[in-house]
């Protein structure tokens, strides 16, 4: 209990350095390189392309889904994605990468996967800028249900924040957690229903595990708002689900938090 | 007692050392896993005034800058209390905390918010702190590109004026040539005169610490095996050092 609320109190008493320290982020991110900012919008679109380029001709799957194009059925679950790709890596090296904050100063490390995370939030908001005006080009714009989107982002936020202190914490310790955690983000894409329909799953058990996977429910979540026009509160067994999970992802932060704060200043 | 400002009580730090990387990650989850223990500081207890300018001496290894480092609030002991009063500004090893790939300038901002200066502040500072550090052009550079010479200068520069109450210098001096010490020692004199900010101190060049220290501590295994006035000190210093 007293975990948790010294790192409220630090993220508190830290917040504008926190908003400062992400700023600093993005832009370090994209400085360095001629393209800059460029590049966070050209490297998703590269991707799309090769997806809706292997589906629909590659393998001719790209029919409509629920009387939409595939391209957009595709977008809607996979731009979100690009937030939880970004961020289950980099907020695992994060506090790694600001070793000096660590080492160096007196600064409230559990504030660290924050602000890194709050930077790829920037940087995912940008690109559902992006994605509505596809929509709105497709005449498609999804009405009312768009009320429902930042209740997706801030699901997808809590769970990732949580993960990146919990992953943060072990990665500082060694760097085996963090290659595990690079392999195994591939498999979570394809596992995690991004790609295809988790209507369409016939398995019980199966359906069962993805409940509790937070990929899912977010990828799913963003195309309910796009695509199948559900709002969150009719899907109670998958919300309180999600929950489970988030419940479970913070303990294992403040877990983490309180067991290794001490010993990451010496091994870093 | 008044006007102490830092106390150590009795303080000791205990490194675990693991065979590799994959033992410690399973310490995380089991006891069971074997480590050695490295004593770097054994009860270690003293205190300091403020205004007050100590010197530490002592070998490699014999503690200083984990005593520095828990000063500062980086490391935590294993056993002991320690009380700090009032804003540290550490120069921990050389590169101070400088983010690599921002310019100098960008780094200045950066540790004056973590200081907990207010933008208008740092404005104020920055013309000084770049004038102090003498890296010219190289202050809109990433400081990735700097030799150690200049991150020791900038990294001087920006934490003595962003008005400290302590001031940690480890080592940081040995890199900048003679110009550069003197007129470093020329300002930590005038803000510990002006401001009473609480010096400490670690060197190996006695000759320098004598100049504005009036305390001196020598560590030698972990432990405090002198402390009184800087000049007994340094010969207690020489000594161990002659013993081996």
């Amino acid at each position: 209990m007293s975990t948790i609320s010294k790192i409220t109190k630090e993220h508190y008493e830290w917040r504008s350095q926190i908003i400062k320290l992400a700023k600093a982020d993005i832009v370090k991110t994209y400085s360095g390189s001629a393209l800059g900012w460029a590049w966070a919008i050209v490297k998703p679109t590269i991707t799309i392309l090769v997806f809706w380029f292997a589906f629909s001709i590659g393998l001719r799957m790209g029919g409509k889904v629920e009387g939409y194009p595939f391209i957009l059925w595709l977008i809607a679950g996979l731009v979100p994605w690009f937030f939880m790709n970004e961020i289950i890596v980099q907020g695992a090296r994060s506090i790694r990468k600001y070793k000096y904050l660590v080492t160096k100063m007196k600064f409230p490390v559990s504030t660290i996967p924050t602000f890194v995370s709050l930077a790829k939030l920037a940087v995912h908001l940008c690109l559902m800028v992006i994605v509505i005006v596809i929509f709105a080009v497709y005449g498609r714009l999804p009405g009312i249900y768009i009320l429902q989107l930042p209740f997706y982002m801030l699901c997808m936020l809590l769970f990732f924040m949580a993960w990146s202190l919990f992953s943060a914490m072990l990665s500082s310790m060694s760097k085996d957690f963090l290659n595990l955690v690079k392999s195994v983000t591939t498999a979570l894409f394809w596992l995690s229903g991004i790609m295809w329909d988790v209507h369409k799953i016939e398995l019980e058990w199966l359906k069962q595990i993805l409940l509790f996977n937070p990929i899912t429910y977010v990828s799913s979540g963003y195309r309910n708002v796009f695509i199948y026009k559900t709002w969150f509160f009719e899907e109670p067994t998958a919300l309180l689900c999600y929950c489970v999970s988030l419940a479970v992802m913070t303990i294992l932060a403040i877990w983490s938090y309180r067991k290794l704060i001490r010993e990451i200043p010496d091994v870093l | 007692m008044e006007n102490v400002v830092i106390d150590f009580r009795d303080v000791s730090k205990v490194y675990k050392l693991y065979k590799n990387d994959q033992q410690r990650l399973l310490s995380v989850f089991s006891k069971k896993v074997s480590y050695k223990k490295k004593k770097a500081v054994d009860h270690v207890s003293f205190q300091v005034r403020r205004g007050e300018a100590v010197a530490i001496f002592g070998k490699n290894g014999a503690g200083k800058s984990t005593v520095l480092k828990m000063i500062t609030g980086v490391a935590f002991p294993t056993e002991g209390t320690i009380n700090v009063e009032g804003r540290v500004s550490a120069l921990l090893e050389l590169t101070s905390g400088f983010d690599p790939e921002f310019t100098g300038r960008e780094n200045i901002y950066l540790k004056g918010r973590l200081s907990g200066l207010k933008e208008q502040e740092i404005k104020e500072l920055e013309q000084e702190i770049v004038d102090f550090a003498e890296i010219g052009e190289y202050i809109d550079q990433p400081v990735r590109t700097y030799s150690s010479g200049m991150k020791a200068r900038l990294g001087f520069a920006i934490n003595v004026n962003i008005r400290p109450e302590i001031l940690i210098v480890d080592e940081a001096l040995s890199v900048g040539d003679v110009a550069f010490k003197d007129k470093c020692l020329e300002k930590v004199n005038e803000i510990m005169h002006k401001d009473g900010v609480t010096l400490l101190f670690v060197t190996h060049t006695t000759s320098m610490a004598q100049q504005f220290c009036s305390r001196g501590i020598v560590m030698k295994s972990g432990k405090i095996i002198f402390d009184d006035a800087i000049d007994p000190a340094i010969e207690a210093y020489e000594k161990s050092m002659r013993k081996k």
